[in-house]
């Protein structure tokens, strides 16, 4: 089994998933079996404003172990990494990172500032 | 920019993007475009929508914007309702009055579903130095995106050795990212080469 360990920065109580894999993809936006796909899947939210297309930096996640247990960045998403608030080093996008080790521990940390882009813009 | 609207499906929840293809300057009303999609269910969902109907969004989102025009040769190139997030970025360019070429390349099916049309025809006529130049390519997407490729590998390729054009360029599907590795392989800045897949 694969496990991914979510802190928030916003201070939310962290969460674990453990899945396995193959069996992606577990719901139908972003790569499947990626980060974003993981989580959905298991009723974790993350935000994913452009629905998984890589058009956004909204499912940004700053991984903090296991960064190397991921599919590679592609073209399209360094483009728009580059653009996202608050890069790091280890940054992804979780709709694109996809989880390709059976026995990967991989640890994310969500940024507080994507939550806060969304929920300031709120229109409802 | 695009918003990012709720969809409520029987069983779940979509997030789906659309984009804003009005102007800021238009005030707090905007508009959005959108392409019934074989199978689609969350867009079968929006043409459901009846005029006075609430729609829960947010936003607005996206990396794919033009604030001002670059001081260079600038070509846009589009495909269907991927027409959207062009339309405010080519109000927004002749307002500041470029002093470089304008060019737009925007292919479709069939002449009924190039969008914006009489817009489009009218800033080509009110700036010379645009050049709005249409395709028409039935056959499915393959066939629409081989006759883009040729075009921009003739025009912005093979014609001369200018590196200095920016490219904007929004379509639907892997296309995108071909046109995209046709400019950048031929030596255009990675930067200078914007594009939007849907
Ligand atoms: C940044 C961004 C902006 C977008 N803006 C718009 C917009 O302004 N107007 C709009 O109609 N759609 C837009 N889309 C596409 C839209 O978000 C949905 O993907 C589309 O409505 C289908 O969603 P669905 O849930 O009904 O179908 P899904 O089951 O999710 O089907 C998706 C499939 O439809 C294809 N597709 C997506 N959009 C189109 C289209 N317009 N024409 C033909 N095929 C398409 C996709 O490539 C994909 O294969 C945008 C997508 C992105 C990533
Ligand atoms: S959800 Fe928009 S880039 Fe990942």
């Amino acid at each position: 089994m694969a496990r991914i360990r979510i802190l928030f920065e916003s201070g939310e109580p962290e969460q674990i998933v453990e899945f396995n894999p193959a069996d992606a993809p577990f719901q139908h936006d972003g790569q499947p079996g990626s980060i974003l796909d993981v989580l959905l899947g298991h009723r974790i939210h993350l935000e994913h404003a452009c629905g998984g297309n890589c058009a956004c930096t909204t499912c940004h996640v700053i991984v903090k172990q296991g960064h190397d247990k991921l599919s590679e960045a592609s073209e399209q998403e360094e483009d728009l990494l580059d653009r996202a608030p608050g890069l790091t080093p280890t940054s992804r996008l979780g709709c694109q990172a996809v989880v390709e080790d059976a026995g990967a521990e991989i640890v994310i940390l969500v940024p507080r500032y994507t939550i806060n882009q969304v929920s300031e813009s709120r229109g409802e | 920019m695009f918003i990012s609207i709720s969809i409520p499906l029987a069983d779940e929840t979509r997030v789906r993007p659309y984009t804003i293809a009005s102007s800021p300057e238009d005030g707090d009303l905007f508009e959005i475009v959108f392409n019934r999609v074989p199978g689609g269910a969350g867009v079968a969902w929006l043409f459901e929508r009846k005029a006075g109907d609430e729609i829960n969004f947010t936003g607005p989102f996206g990396a794919f914007t033009l604030e001002r025009a670059p001081e260079r040769e600038l070509v846009f190139i589009a495909e269907g309702t991927a027409i959207a997030p062009i339309r405010p970025m080519l109000r927004r360019v002749f307002e500041q009055k470029p002093g470089h070429p304008v060019r737009l390349l925007y292919a479709a099916d069939r002449v009924e579903h190039l969008l914006f049309r009489g817009e489009i025809e009218g800033h080509a006529i009110a700036h010379p130095q645009f050049q709005f130049e249409t395709i028409i390519a039935d056959g499915g997407q393959e066939a629409l995106y081989a006759r883009i490729m040729a075009e921009v590998e003739r025009r912005w390729v093979v014609t001369d050795n200018d590196r200095m054009r920016h490219f904007y360029v929004c379509g639907i599907g892997a296309g995108v990212l071909r046109i995209r590795d046709l400019l950048r392989g031929a030596g255009y800045e990675r930067r200078a080469v914007r594009y939007e897949q849907w």
